[in-house]
């Protein structure tokens, strides 16, 4: 099996690749326009400076060879929502090419180039006509071009995982804006499956069209090549409702842009979150894998890793980090973030009540309840469910269950009411 | 050049052309390519291609939002619903 | 005669003579077709006109193509701007032109053009009515542009000076595109000093045309003329005699004339149209008859099929060019002419900057007189092409070149052109100023004197 990519992705810059309209995303249409990215007789592009440094470092990321100079080229075919007919994009002077970036398990996919090109408008499809909104046109893509070294569907989603959290960190939020080619071969020939949307589709168009081409072999049937597109809806691929068309791009230098000497463009230096999390587990001795959960898509996380990792016991810290994002707190102080370990380190429930305290810098109040106390409630929760005896002799993990019921009711400290729980429990029914 | 060769162009280009204007162009075309064909004598491996006539060196511009004030100039030249511009299907 | 704006701009004006000028010229377009659209300033500047391929805000521009009727563009092109912030200009039309550039004879188009000295004869293109109107208005100067030649060759055909800027000093930004590496803006008018004033308004690099330049340019004016052997020959006869007596007076005004030999020369054509045609077939894939121009308002047809019938509103040899300019650039056949072509572009600039170091070129404008337009009709591409000769090299290497009459036979007039190297402007500005010290240029039409 052998599968390949060319996702794209839509750059953070606050103007367009080629105009000055903002990029950002309205509801109405038709607002960020102007005479160039509609295509207007006449109008011509301009290049934006911003999407050549995002280029470069997401070239960069991807440990590709950069160009110094960069030219770009025109795509010519017909489209309503390509405004020229043609689509100004990159071919041989490609700002990064021959990159690499490795996935779990140390498997290395090879990126075959990374180019910046423009993107068309938005269309909706209707029967009788296409509307089109052209916020969307001009707005910097980067295309990045992966060889078909991904062999799985597991690798596909260690390869998707891994390109979005190091985008993350650009600021590029891909789940968002991506849309991709899959190219997927189990036979001799390849398969295309065009403008899959999302990373969610994207994995699940693969599974399919693996199933689909597995079954195809599996009855002595070669897969024809083809393209294909994803339906949402019903989570299929399908043969492409455009005829193979017999389009032919007829490439030729844009002649409207000369070259540009990148050089000395600086690239933005980022974080790679897997290596981040990887450093602090050796660091700190801890599982790397939920540190990344952590981080990964989550810079504020790992600000808070990096600024208190060495004031407090890291086992903590993490536990804290998971109760704000648990509890989506924005911004929390240094005295909360104190405030929150004590109570972690107490052994108390975290929950709502405590949250607001600690913002509030009010001290947290814990049920002031005696052994006795405890003991009275376990007992009188196992009166008013009397089959809960039964039901524990044959399943221990029931003592959870009622441990769990009395600290939400009185918030008392998890570790020693299930210790409590599980004695009177035993007691009760004469085990150990 | 062939038949079905031209009428691959026709429909790459999306040009309609009546029998009559066919006849002619491909006839036309075929002789222009001929004259064309000199350029195929000339043979220097070395020298590079000149995408302009003069070397321009390429100055990008800064990411500053610059809106386009009328608007309107721009959807009044065609048809619109909703303030989505119509196209023909797809 | 040095400066018409100048005179123009000293003399008291009637106060009725835009009027009076609009319905002269109202009154003489159905026989010329100069102008696509005619209209009464409210200002009283210098009269200027602006060929139909560069966009004036508010203004229909056409190109002369049924596809773009109705295209109100909704900006200036900078060059217009540039023009109409000094406040010494105001618009009276839009000229015709062969359409989006394509042709040397100003046929191409809904209402071909008429040469206004013998309505029977061609008035020269692309930019026939800019010749047109700069041979009718005594007071007045035209904004046009040249891609192989087509300032050149209706300023020839009309008898007028017209002048092709370097290759990126004038902005391109508003001109609807016939080849982005060959489309110039430039300029025509009955004196060169009226050619300098519109270059120092216009010049300079702008930020919305990234191939616009701040070279500095120059006005090194040579003695020493060069003619190109291969090129002189293909000059009619008739002409050839009349042009070297036009060199000996030269000579007798201090020019040296030297002839050589520049054998690739005659690749410059096909060179030439390949480039244009493969650029022109992207730059008209815009037009598909719904976003601006015509709108075809068929919907029951799907894209493929509405795109194709929007575009039967292109002339033949717009059908042409596209065609063939999309085989160009075919994977199969683009090494072979599109790529080649930019070498030979390549080496011929490399070639002629040598020679003109320390030279202008000269040589007739055109190797024809202008064509009776039966003539014309009849001609086969190639051999339209073929008349190209002598305008195409100075285009296709974006070296700046002028045209300007030097003699007259049977009432039509004989032009010379003038070629120098990258960004010597001036230099053959300068040259034409002097010729006029000593050339008075004979003009049939005299409209808006004063």
């Amino acid at each position: 099996m052998k599968i390949g990519l060319e996702i794209h992705v839509a750059l953070p810059t606050k103007s367009k690749l080629f105009c000055g309209c903002s990029t950002e995303q309205v509801d109405t249409p038709n607002i960020n326009i102007c005479p160039i990215c509609m295509g207007f007789p006449g109008s011509k592009p301009s290049l934006n400076e911003e999407a050549i440094i995002l280029a470069k470092s997401i070239a960069n990321i991807l440990n590709c060879k950069i160009r110094d100079k960069i030219s770009f080229v025109r795509k010519v075919y017909f489209y309503p929502d390509l405004p020229k007919s043609f689509q100004i994009t990159q071919l041989q002077e490609s700002i990064g090419y021959e990159g690499l970036i490795i996935i779990d398990k140390g498997k290395r996919i090879n990126i075959r180039r990374i180019q910046i090109e423009e993107d068309p408008a938005k269309i909706i499809r209707s029967e009788e006509y296409s509307l089109l909104d052209f916020n969307r046109s001009g707005i910097p893509l980067v295309e990045i071009v992966t060889e078909p070294d991904i062999t799985s569907e597991e690798e596909l989603t260690s390869f998707i995982f891994t390109l979005k959290a190091r985008l993350y960190y650009l600021g590029i939020d891909i789940d968002r804006e991506i849309k991709a080619d899959l190219n997927i071969s189990l036979g001799k020939e390849r398969v295309e499956v065009k403008n899959v949307t999302g990373t969610k589709n994207l994995l699940e168009a693969a599974r399919y069209e693996i199933e689909r081409q597995t079954e195809l072999i599996s009855r002595g049937i070669e897969p024809t090549k083809e393209t294909r597109s994803y339906d949402e809806k019903e989570r299929k691929t399908k043969a492409s409702r455009e005829k193979e068309s017999d389009e032919e791009y007829g490439y030729i230098y844009e002649p409207d842009l000369p070259e540009y000497n990148i050089k000395n463009y600086s690239i933005r230096e980022t974080v790679d979150p897997i290596e981040k999390a990887k450093e602090l587990a050796e660091k700190h001795a801890y599982n790397p894998k939920i540190i990344l959960e952590a981080i990964a898509f989550d810079r504020y996380a790992l600000d808070l890793i990096e600024r208190n990792e060495e004031k407090y016991n890291f086992n903590s810290l993490m536990q804290a980090i998971m109760e704000i994002k648990r509890f989506k707190i924005d911004n929390i102080d240094d005295l909360s973030l104190k405030m929150l370990l004590e109570e972690i380190e107490g052994g108390f429930q975290i929950d709502k009540d405590t949250i607001s305290s600690i913002i509030k810098h009010e001290k947290v109040k814990h049920s002031d309840f005696s052994q006795e106390g405890i003991d009275n409630g376990i007992r009188e929760f196992i009166e008013k469910n009397p089959d809960i005896l039964r039901r524990y002799i044959k399943n221990k993990k029931l003592a959870d269950y009622v441990a769990g019921e009395i600290i939400k009711r009185y918030k008392a400290k998890p570790k020693e009411v299930l210790k409590r729980t599980i004695e009177i429990l035993n007691s009760m029914t004469g085990q150990k | 050049m062939e038949d079905k060769e031209f009428d691959r162009l026709l429909k790459i280009s999306r040009i309609k052309l009546s029998e009559e204007e066919k006849q002619r162009i491909q006839n036309d075309i075929e002789g222009i390519l001929r004259y064309f064909d000199s350029v195929d004598k000339f043979n220097e491996a070395k020298i590079k291609p000149a995408f302009h006539p003069i070397r321009i060196e390429g100055h990008p511009r800064g990411d500053k939002i610059e809106k386009f004030e009328d608007k309107d100039s721009l959807l009044s030249n065609t048809k619109t619903y909703r303030g989505f511009i119509i196209g023909p299907r797809i | 005669m040095s400066s018409y704006i100048e005179e123009f701009e000293s003399k008291v004006k009637p106060k009725d003579y835009y009027d009076r000028l609009y319905d002269e010229l109202v009154r003489l377009n159905p026989r010329l077709n100069a102008f696509n659209a005619l209209i009464k300033p409210d200002k009283n500047g210098i009269p200027l006109s602006v060929k139909d391929n560069i966009c004036v805000k508010g203004i229909e521009a056409t190109a002369s193509s049924k596809i773009l009727k109705g295209y109100i563009p909704p900006f200036n092109a900078t060059v217009v701007e540039r023009v109409l912030k000094t406040k010494r200009f105001s618009i009276i039309g839009k000229t015709n032109m062969d359409e989006f550039g394509f042709g040397s004879f100003g046929i191409n188009c809904e209402k071909p053009a008429k040469n206004p000295l013998d309505e029977e004869r061609v008035a020269g293109g692309s930019s026939s009515g800019a010749a047109i109107a700069t041979a009718l208005l005594k007071y007045h100067v035209a904004i046009a542009e040249s891609t192989g030649g087509s300032i050149s060759a209706p300023a020839a055909f009309c008898g007028v000076v017209g002048f092709t800027p370097t290759y990126s000093v004038i902005s391109r930004y508003g001109l609807i595109d016939y080849a982005n590496s060959l489309d110039k803006i430039g300029f025509m008018a009955r004196s060169a000093d009226d050619i300098r004033v519109m270059l120092d308004i216009t010049k300079g690099k702008d930020n919305r045309d990234s191939t616009s330049t701040d070279s500095k340019i120059v006005g090194l004016h040579h003695k020493k003329l060069v003619i190109i052997d291969e090129l002189i020959d293909k000059v009619d006869e008739k002409i050839r005699s009349q042009f070297f007596e036009f060199v000996e007076k030269l000579k007798n005004l201090g020019y040296t004339v030297k002839n050589i030999n520049l054998n690739e020369i005659d690749l410059s054509i096909p060179a030439y149209y390949l480039i244009a045609m493969a650029e022109a077939s992207t730059n008209l894939a815009k037009f598909t008859g719904f976003k601006y121009g015509f709108k075809l308002n068929d919907f029951s047809k799907n894209y493929n099929e509405f795109f194709a019938e929007a575009r039967e509103e292109f002339g033949t040899e717009a059908k042409r060019r596209v065609i063939l300019g999309t085989f160009i650039r075919s994977a199969s056949v683009k090494d072979k002419y599109y790529s080649k072509s930019l070498i030979i572009r390549k080496e011929l600039i490399d070639k002629l900057s040598k020679v003109l170091k320390d030279a202008f070129l000269i040589s007739p404008t055109m190797p024809i007189m202008p064509p009776k337009i039966s003539e014309a009709n009849s001609m086969s591409p190639v051999q339209n092409y073929a008349t190209d000769i002598l305008t195409i090299p100075p285009n296709l290497c974006g070296l700046p070149h002028i045209s300007f009459p030097y003699s007259y036979s049977n009432g039509l007039p004989l032009s010379a052109q003038i070629v120098g190297s990258q960004f010597n402007d001036y230099g053959v500005i300068s040259f034409v100023s002097e010729w006029e010290k000593n050339f008075e240029y004979k003009f049939k039409y005299n409209i808006g004197e004063i």
